[in-house]
C-alpha cells in the first residue's frame, strides 16, 4: 500500500496547486461567505431557505466542476507528460496506480469541501445565529457524490480522451440526477408502452442514481420529513462506496489491459 | 546468474488501428541479447520501434508475438521491477516537488522506508550534483538538472539494469559531458545499461555494442569497434605527372582529379606509404594526407539511407 498512498500523496499534491481548481473553490468560498446579503431576496422564504440552498447549490456546483476537471485528465495526461513510465517501470501494479489516483482526487474533494464547509458553516451561524447539524450532513452527502463523480470520472479517463470524458461524464452526471425522477413520472403516466418505460428502467439501474445525494430539499424544507434520516444517509452512502468499489474494479480490469 | 540481461525471441508489436485497413508492425521479430554489464546502444530513426521495444521489456505494451525476458524473467514481471530503472525521454516529473521530495516519492515506490530513504536520497542527490538545489521546486531546474534528477531517480533502487531513452537530448555542452561521464561510472560500478538515443556521438564514445532498428527491423548488431572497421587515408597531391597516376590507381584506392589535384582514398595505412613514395618520386607535391575514421554516423546513414534490411 505504500506506493499507493505515495501516488495518492502526490496526486493531492499536484492537484491542490492546480489554478483552475483554486479558482473554482475560491469563487465559491466568496459566495458562501457573501450569501447572507441575499437575504432581502428571499421573497417570503426565509434567510434559512436562502442561505442554506443557495450554499448547498454552490458547494454542489463547485464539487462537480473540481471533480470533472480534476480527474478527466488524471491518467492520459501522465501518460502524455510520460510520468506514468516511471511508475509503471517501478514495482508498482496497475490497480495500485488507479487506486492511488483515485484516492489522491478524494483527498483533494475531502480538502475543498472541508474547506468550503468551515466558511459555509461560519456564514450560516453569522446569519442564522445557531449551528445547523444539518449542514454537515448535506455536506457530507454532496461530497459522497463528488467522490461518485470522480470515480465515474476515472473510469472513462482510463480508455477516452480528456474531452470526450468531459461530455461523457457530464451527460452520466445529468441523467443520473434526473433519471429517477423521469422514470417516477412516466411510471405514473399509464400511457407510456413497455418499450419506452424498460429502458428508461435499465439506465435508471445501470448510470450512478446521483439524484439520492441531493438532500436540500428535505433539510431547505423542514416540512418535508424523512421516515428514517439515518437510515437514509446510511443506505445512500452505502450506495456510494459500492458503486465508487465497482467503478475502481472495472477502471483496473480496463487500465490493466491498456497500452500506453 | 545468467550472463544476459534482456533477450528478445523473434519479438513482434504489431499495431492495427480501429479503423486501419494494414496492421503495422512496429517491431518484426527482433532477436537481441544484452549481456550483463555492457553499454547497449540501441539506434535507429525516429519511428524504427525503439520506445516500442523498451515499452515492451518494462511491460507496459505486450508483444503480440514472440518472448521478451530481462534479468531471466518474462518482461513486465513485477519482481523484476525491483532490479530495473527506466529514464523515458523528456519525462515530466511533479514540478511541484523538490529535487528531495521526488526522489522521496520514487523511494516510496520501493517501500523503501526511514532511515534508509533519506540516507539515499541525500546520497543521490549529491552522487549527481544537486545537493545544493536539493529543496528547490523542480519547476526551477534547468533541463540539465532535470534529467539529472532523471538519473537519480533511476538509482534509488540500485538497478542492475538501466534503460535509458535520449539521456543526452538537448542537453547543453557540459551537462551533456555529466551525464555521459555518469553512464561510464555506472558500466565501472558493473551495472548493464541499454540506451537509446540519436547522439551518435555519444554512443560511440560510450557504447560496447549496438544494435540499429529500421523499420522495425533490426539491420546492424555488433561491437562499435568491428561495426566502425573500414576507415580510409586521404591524400591530396598536387603537380603530379599523369604517367604517375596509373600505378597509384593499381594500389586499390580510389583515385579522382579536383581542380588539378590529385586526391586518393586509401582504405589502409601500408598502401598510403606507396602513394606519399610514388607522388614523390614522380617530381608532385604532397599537400595533405588526412586520416578519415568511420564514424557510427556514417554508418547509421549509409545503413538507414542505404535501405538495409535484415
Amino acid at each position: 500500500m505504500n506506493a499507493t498512498f505515495a501516488i495518492a500523496g502526490a496526486t493531492f499534491g499536484e492537484a491542490v496547486r492546480k489554478r483552475i481548481l483554486m479558482v473554482i473553490l475560491l469563487i465559491a468560498l466568496l459566495i458562501i461567505l457573501i450569501s447572507p446579503a441575499f437575504e432581502p431576496f428571499a421573497a417570503g422564504r426565509g434567510a434559512r431557505t436562502l442561505i442554506i440552498s443557495f450554499g448547498f447549490g454552490v458547494i454542489q456546483l463547485a464539487g462537480t466542476f473540481i471533480a470533472i476537471i480534476m480527474c478527466t485528465g488524471m491518467i492520459p495526461t501522465e501518460i502524455e507528460r510520460r510520468t506514468i513510465y516511471t511508475i509503471l517501470s517501478k514495482p508498482v501494479q496497475r490497480y495500485q496506480f488507479v487506486l492511488g489516483k483515485f484516492f489522491g482526487a478524494v483527498g483533494t474533494l475531502g480538502f475543498m469541501y472541508l474547506m468550503m464547509g468551515i466558511v459555509f458553516l461560519i456564514a450560516s451561524r453569522m446569519a442564522l445565529g445557531s449551528f445547523d447539524p444539518a449542514i454537515i450532513r448535506g455536506l457530507l452527502m454532496f461530497f459522497f457524490q463528488s467522490s461518485l463523480l470522480a470515480a465515474v470520472v476515472l473510469f472513462f479517463s482510463t480508455f477516452v480522451s480528456p474531452l470526450v470524458n468531459y461530455f461523457l461524464s457530464g451527460g452520466v452526471f445529468l441523467m443520473g440526477n434526473l433519471l429517477s425522477s423521469f422514470l417516477e413520472t412516466i411510471q405514473r403516466n399509464p400511457e407510456v408502452t413497455p418499450l419506452t418505460r424498460i429502458p428508461v428502467q435499465l439506465l435508471t439501474v445501470i448510470l450512478p442514481n446521483f439524484a439520492n445525494f441531493n438532500v436540500q430539499n428535505p433539510i431547505i424544507n423542514p416540512e418535508q420529513v424523512l421516515t428514517d434520516e439515518t437510515a437514509y444517509l446510511v443506505q445512500t452512502l452505502a450506495y456510494a462506496v459500492v458503486y465508487i468499489a465497482l467503478l475502481l474494479v472495472a477502471s483496473m480490469l480496463i487500465f490493466n489491459q491498456r497500452e500506453m | 546468474m545468467s550472463d544476459i540481461a534482456i533477450k528478445t525471441v523473434n519479438l513482434t508489436k504489431r499495431y492495427s488501428g480501429l479503423w486501419s485497413k494494414q496492421p503495422v508492425d512496429a517491431v518484426k521479430n527482433l532477436n537481441l541479447e544484452v549481456h550483463r554489464g555492457e553499454i547497449f546502444g540501441f539506434l535507429g530513426p525516429n519511428g524504427a520501434g525503439k520506445t516500442t521495444t523498451i515499452k515492451v521489456l518494462l511491460g507496459i505494451i505486450y508483444p503480440t508475438e514472440g518472448e521478451a525476458y530481462v534479468l531471466g524473467q518474462p518482461a513486465g514481471d513485477p519482481k523484476n521491477h525491483y532490479k530495473i530503472s527506466y529514464l523515458p525521454e523528456n519525462p515530466y516529473f511533479y514540478d511541484y516537488m523538490t529535487g528531495r521530495e521526488i526522489l522521496t516519492f520514487y523511494a516510496k515506490l520501493f517501500g523503501i522506508g526511514e532511515p534508509e530513504r533519506s540516507k539515499r536520497v541525500n546520497e543521490l542527490l549529491d552522487r549527481v550534483g544537486l545537493s545544493r538545489a536539493a529543496d528547490q521546486p523542480l519547476r526551477t531546474y534547468s533541463k540539465g538538472m532535470q534529467q539529472r534528477i532523471g538519473l537519480a531517480q533511476c538509482l534509488i533502487n540500485d538497478p542492475e539494469l538501466l534503460i535509458l531513452d535520449e539521456p543526452t537530448a538537448g542537453l547543453d555542452p557540459i551537462a551533456h559531458i555529466d551525464i555521459r561521464d555518469m553512464i561510464l561510472d555506472l558500466r565501472n560500478q558493473g551495472k548493464t545499461l541499454f540506451i537509446s538515443s540519436h547522439q551518435l556521438s555519444d554512443v560511440e564514445r560510450v557504447c560496447d555494442r549496438v544494435a540499429i532498428l529500421n523499420r522495425g527491423v533490426m539491420v546492424q548488431l555488433g561491437r562499435i569497434e568491428e561495426l566502425l572497421a573500414g576507415g580510409h587515408v586521404e591524400v591530396i597531391a598536387d603537380k603530379v605527372p599523369d604517367n604517375a597516376v596509373e600505378p597509384i590507381r593499381q594500389l586499390g584506392g580510389k583515385v579522382s582529379l579536383h581542380d588539378g589535384r590529385l586526391i586518393v582514398e586509401q582504405p589502409d595505412n601500408g598502401s598510403v606509404d606507396r602513394v606519399i613514395d610514388i607522388v614523390r618520386a614522380a617530381g608532385g607535391h604532397i599537400i595533405s594526407v588526412k586520416p578519415y575514421r568511420r564514424t557510427l554516423e556514417d554508418l547509421f546513414v549509409e545503413t538507414i539511407q542505404g535501405g538495409k534490411t535484415a
